[in-house]
């Protein structure tokens, strides 16, 4: 039953996902333990856990990913019980707009923040003039900050996977409940929430990790002390090597710790399956017009928060002259005509190389996800854990194991993988992998076996069913997990920062740079840009595959 | 097409899904794999349509061994549980894709699939798609689009369980009719005996991998070898015992069970352990030493209303219970629970079988 062509596949497929995840990867891990000469030795973990600045640096990363998945965790799965359980007035609007948070490009989120924010913000200089304040308030600078701008940005990725997994859950469970006598809270706590933790657990781990290995957010708000600014750090200044070296050693150790979450995060999944096909619903409840106003009020308060950067983004993109004053003084378009027309390869070089990992993403995704749903090769469960991998694997982190792994000489010329443009397109496509793998997955199983095999006895072979069949039942998801890929691929700051070099840069390349070179307004510009693509994508998406994108976080 | 089935094995890991079967199935005949699930009786089919290869024994679609060829290489048509209609095509489209992937000229996929409309009684529903159709439509839909093939074998796979009870008996009476129609080689797979038994020339009853008995309906009925095809083919009381005095096979001989020694016929291979069966509807309920044969005294435990009959459970002394049916409901006043009553049944309907239980 093995066909050579099968056989050819699976072993292009493993040779892709080796070359360009498990061998960087590994190399990073293979630095952390030998020194410059390349012998074994346990020194730069000594070295980093005697180091008092480091390891308060672990501990803290550790305080900032715990205190921000519980905050988005209360909001997050509030809002997920508000939207599923109720019905109250703007409803399905307020459930479209709970998305639109996600979708912020991870600096311009917290570059929005401080434009309203900051010390010099809006909030601010209206405090000073109206209460005579003499000092800002400071409401982001510190791991305080952090933790407000990472939750405001990501309780959406619970709230997706809450969702989802609240209408996975048969009601008849709920109601069986109710016949042994639990109500309201004893019921929501001992059987409506356990009955969510697997969508919860997935969705609270991506917040995690996500926190954990975001560098930009904490250095724009002045936080050195954690791991990923300090992996950042020590990574590009290329001068002292030693420290270059501890770099790699909180690279390995960031990807080392991810792992582990993920590990345990699965084991507790993988024991407590309860997702059952239900076809039916709870209804929702309609609230009383008292508590339908307290709803709306506080969804409208969170919201407001949530579209502080882009109220603060939008502001600075088209504004002169703000500063000391609550909003700008003087509206213009010249920031525009700079990003755009001046400059325009950021956004020439995002859409490519966003459009080529697209490509990749589905030249590879879609075969794996055949592989995993269809097939019996061997293999397949490492397929799956490898593909897991990657989303627990810190952007950082692969970003460093790049310039560490491709830097030696290609064959042929004299320079590495990391000189040529095409490595960009290349990490972001093993970075975004899993939603391509995942979409066309999710499809796949919901096409039952038997629509192949009916075409089989009618007499097509393989390749043909999977022409007239499969592929036009799936063709949509691979297109959601596609434009997914491709939208997020827009938005990757952390690993492409440290792949770019001159003439290559991305929008997320152009927002650091122009925001360290003190212009913030042409960063306000391209943020702008990236959300109205982001938006659009998500809208199409939203049409296409419903609100049941959590799946493809799950 | 006569279907040679020899010593075909089927193992995942450690299961032998089908285990040594030897079946032969004549050409035009409906023949019936009935059994629980689990019996392997899916399986059997799956290796037959080619969608698992056997690992061991071969099969045979007239002299042509079919052993290691695709699904599409056989020349089937397969009707699937599901229905398994294409979401994405019309009713003309599912019908005519087989007659398309063949290159048929133009005119001939049109008056092929028309004919293959009209055969299932849906002309007209062309251009629907499975969505807009009722379980039923959908799955003469799946029929046709098996026929217009001009399959040299059709397989069913339980192609009546989704439906519900009056539109199944519907359909069943349907494909029986264009079974007979086309004389095509049917094999059908079901684990409700009584559709077996409606619709089949032959039924093979299988557990655990291996066939039990094969035979016309009305054999499998009235004449089980095994304590298992009693059971399960309608309903049986099953009275343990042990033979006294031993007979030749079809001849009077007396078992020794815990209602007393009772007369009965002894049906395939029987060891001094076995099984004596006797259908409810055999069995007569009188006040006292009324009706000849075998005689069990007892009390009513239960009466059952079942509409065309009433069904007795009487407990008998030794703590058994024996159904008894009355079968003119109509002009009978049911007895009171502990009326004391016997129980009467000749030995002509009292079959001594194997006990494989």
């Amino acid at each position: 039953m093995r066909s050579p062509r099968l056989v050819l596949g699976v072993g292009l497929i493993w040779a892709f996902l080796i070359l360009f995840l498990v061998y960087p990867l590994g190399r990073i891990f293979y630095d952390a333990v030998t020194d410059e000469a390349g012998r074994w030795t346990l020194a730069n973990f000594h070295e980093f856990f005697t180091d008092r600045f480091y390891l308060r640096s672990l501990w803290h990363s550790m305080i900032l990913g715990v205190a921000t998945v519980i905050a988005s965790s209360v909001l997050g799965i509030t809002v997920a019980f508000l939207l599923v359980r109720y019905d109250f007035v703007g409803r399905s609007l307020f459930s479209y707009l709970t998305m639109i948070p996600i979708i912020s490009p991870p600096l311009v989120g917290v570059l929005g923040f401080t434009f309203i924010l900051g010390r010099a913000g809006t909030v601010n200089v209206l405090l000073m003039d109206l209460f005579d304040l003499l000092r800002p308030v400071n409401f982001l600078y510190g791991i305080h900050g952090v933790v407000l701008v990472e939750t405001l940005h990501l309780f959406p990725m619970i709230t997706l996977n809450v969702v989802d997994a609240l209408g996975k859950v048969d009601p008849s469970l709920e109601e069986a409940a109710e016949s042994v006598g639990a109500r309201g809270w004893s019921k929501l706590w001992r059987v409506t929430l356990p009955l969510t933790t697997p969508g919860y657990v997935a969705g609270a781990l991506l917040v995690f990790i996500w926190t954990f290995s975001d560098f930009a957010t904490p250095l724009v708000l002045g936080v050195q002390d954690l791991l990923a600014p300090q992996a950042y750090l020590n990574i590009v200044q290329f001068v002292d090597r030693r420290i270059f070296r501890m770099g790699i050693v909180i690279s390995a150790l960031m990807v080392l710790l991810a792992v582990l979450f993920l590990l345990a995060a699965r084991h507790y999944v993988a024991i407590k399956d309860y997702s059952s096909l239900s076809y039916s619903r709870v209804a929702r409840r309609r609230l009383t017009a008292g508590r339908q106003a307290l709803v709306v009020a506080f969804l409208s308060l969170l919201l407001l928060l949530s579209f502080i950067p882009y109220i603060g983004v939008t502001l600075a993109s088209v504004g002169k002259g703000w500063a000391l004053t609550p909003l700008p003084v003087a509206y213009t378009l010249q920031y525009y005509e700079r990003v755009i027309v001046e400059t325009p390869k950021y956004i020439l070089n995002s859409f490519l190389y966003s459009g080529l990992a697209v490509v990749v993403c589905v030249l590879v995704g879609v075969p794996i996800a055949w592989l995993l749903a269809r097939s019996t090769v061997p293999g397949r469960g490492a397929l799956d854990a490898v593909n897991t991998l990657i989303l627990a694997v810190p952007g950082t982190a692969l970003g460093i194991a790049y310039i560490r792994a491709f830097h030696f000489d290609l064959p042929g010329f004299d320079r590495g993988l990391t000189s040529f443009w095409i490595v960009m397109p290349l990490v972001l496509a093993v970075r975004r992998l899993p939603y391509t793998v995942r979409g066309s997955f999710a499809s796949l199983l919901l096409v039952h076996r038997s629509l192949e095999e009916a075409a089989g006895s009618v007499g097509a072979s393989g390749p043909r069913t999977f022409r007239d069949v499969t592929l036009p039942l799936i063709w949509k998801g691979i297109l959601v997990g596609g434009l997914f890929s491709f939208m997020t691929s827009l938005q990757e700051a952390s690993a492409v920062l440290f792949l770019a070099l001159g003439g290559w840069e991305s929008i997320t390349n152009g927002i650091f740079a122009f925001y360290i070179a003190g212009s913030a307004n042409e960063a306000a510009a391209l943020g702008v840009i990236l959300i109205v693509v982001a938006a659009i994508s998500v809208a199409v998406i939203n049409r296409m595959a419903g609100t049941r994108m959590g799946g493809v976080f799950g | 097409m006569i279907v040679t089935i020899q010593g075909v094995v089927k193992r995942f890991g450690a299961v032998t899904a089908v285990d040594a079967v030897d079946l032969t199935v004549a050409d035009g005949e409906l023949f019936t794999l009935l059994g629980p699930s689990g019996c392997g009786k899916t399986t059997l089919l799956r290796l037959l349509a080619g969608f698992y290869q056997p690992d061991g024994g071969t099969i045979r679609f007239g002299d042509r061994v079919v052993n290691g060829l695709a699904p599409y290489e056989r020349r089937i048509g397969m009707v699937f549980q599901n229905y398994a209609l294409w979401p994405h095509m019309t009713v003309a489209e599912n019908i005519g894709y087989g007659l398309r992937l063949r290159r048929l000229p133009r005119e001939e996929v049109a008056q092929r699939l028309q004919e293959g409309l009209r055969k299932v009684n849906l002309t007209g529903f062309e251009a629907r798609y499975p969505g807009q159709l009722s379980g039923g439509q959908q799955q003469r839909v799946a029929l046709a689009r098996a026929l217009v093939l001009n399959p040299d074998i059709l397989l069913l796979d339980e192609p009546l369980s989704n439906l519900d009870a009056k539109i199944r008996i519907q359909v069943r009476a349907e494909i029986r009719r264009l079974q007979r129609e086309l004389a095509i080689t049917t094999i059908y797979v079901t684990h409700d005996q009584e559709e077996a038994l409606s619709l089949s020339d032959r039924v093979a009853v299988m557990r655990d991998g291996r066939v039990l008995q094969v035979g016309p309906p009305r054999d499998l009925y009235e004449r089980p070898r095994t304590r298992f095809v009693a059971d399960f083919v309608g309903t049986n009381n099953l009275v343990p015992g042990e033979v006294e005095s031993r007979a030749a096979e079809g001849a009077d001989m007396v078992v020794r069970t815990a209602l007393g020694p009772l007369r009965a016929i002894a049906n395939g291979a029987v060891s001094a352990r076995c099984v004596l069966a006797v259908r409810p509807e055999n069995v007569a309920l009188g006040p006292a030493a009324t009706g000849e044969g075998n005689r069990v005294a007892g009390r009513v435990s239960l009466v059952s209303y079942l509409g065309s009959t009433v069904r007795y459970d009487v407990e008998t002394e030794a703590g058994l219970v024996l159904k008894a049916d009355i079968r003119d409901a109509w002009h009978h006043d049911p007895l009171p629970v502990g009326r004391p009553v016997t129980l009467s049944f000749p030995s002509s309907v009292t079959l001594a079988v194997a006990d494989d239980a």
